[in-house]
């Protein structure tokens, strides 16, 4: 279960990992996210995808939102959430804004 | 006094490496791997605003070349053992420093790198990341310690911009080796194809 969005270590992203720990698998995720016309690097350990906010989700569970502004990291996790099936959401808690990233020359 | 590569990566210590090899006289060329998308657009902003500083302070162009490196790290996670990925990845980060030599007539390759700063600087790591290149490299800062680099990075000035927030590449692996064995590192490099991997980094750098 996700609970919260924490600042990561380098103060340039949130990040959240399940608690229990849950791992995601990679490959239905990576079919969902294309499914919705969402670009996807697949780097077999783990995902990149650009959502309004750039995420990258490993296979442990654990997804780094790269943005440092508090509303598009919420408003980012909540999609994920919605399409990945993802449990419960998450709050943020710092601000400012991100460029999202073009991913496309990267995609499988 | 001689013409080198000095890779640049964002952090404290390359502008303060590079700024040794300034105020001895040499000519420098800086080198950037790009990793996005594992890192955010910030380590690439940091270096131009690093070289800034340092143009500025030696009244000196300092090409910069930005390499694409995040197609190489796909390729190495999807096809190589993860606990060796920081020894690949640095590979090809020092082979395309080379690539770029070549094509500047640069004679030497230099980086910040000092010892045991993070877990994956040690000397076999190091061996082993360097045996991909033929170039000697230079490290002014292999013998001094953390306080004493902040130090010399905050008279320089880039120490700032250094510590600005930003994401920690993603592609280091949760536990990374520190003690490396070149056999296997060659064995797990076979896994994927070194030079066109290479030609399409060096191809698609751009000089800023």
């Amino acid at each position: 279960m996700y609970r919260t969005l924490e600042v990561c270590s380098n103060r340039g992203g949130f990040e959240t990992v399940p608690e229990p720990p849950r791992p995601i698998d990679l490959a239905q995720a990576r079919h969902r996210l294309e499914a919705a016309g969402i670009a996807v690097v697949d780097a077999r350990v783990m995902l990149i995808a650009a959502l309004e906010a750039e995420v990258t989700i490993s296979r442990t569970g654990r997804i780094l939102l790269k943005t440092p502004d508090r509303a598009v990291a919420d408003r980012t996790f909540a999609e994920l959430q919605r399409l990945l099936d993802l449990p419960v959401a998450a709050k943020a808690s710092q601000g400012g804004p991100r460029t999202r990233r073009k991913i496309e020359g990267l995609r499988a | 006094m001689a013409r080198g590569v000095m890779l640049m990566s964002g952090g404290i210590d390359s502008p303060v490496a590079l700024n040794f090899m300034l105020r001895q006289g040499h000519e420098m060329v800086a080198v950037h791997m790009d990793n996005r998308p594992f890192t955010d657009d910030t380590p690439l902003e940091k270096v131009v605003d690093h070289l800034a500083i340092l143009r500025e302070r030696y009244a000196q162009p300092i090409p910069l070349y930005v390499v694409p490196h995040g197609s190489t790290q796909v390729t190495l996670m999807r096809n190589t053992d993860r606990h060796v990925g920081c020894i690949l990845c640095r590979r090809f980060m020092w082979r395309s420093a080379e690539r770029i030599a070549e094509r500047e007539n640069a004679t030497f390759l230099t980086t910040g790198e000092a010892l045991g700063q993070v877990a994956s600087q040690t000397l076999s790591n190091m061996r082993s990341a360097t045996a991909s290149v033929r170039l000697p490299i230079v490290r002014p800062l292999i013998g001094l310690d953390k306080q004493e680099i902040e130090r010399e990075a905050k008279e320089l000035g880039t120490y700032g911009i250094s510590t600005r927030p930003g994401v920690c590449c993603q592609a280091v692996p949760d536990k990374p080796a520190t003690r490396s064995n070149l056999i296997q590192i060659l064995r797990e490099e076979e896994r994927v194809d070194v030079e066109a991997i290479l030609d399409d980094a060096v191809r698609k750098a751009v000089l800023r």
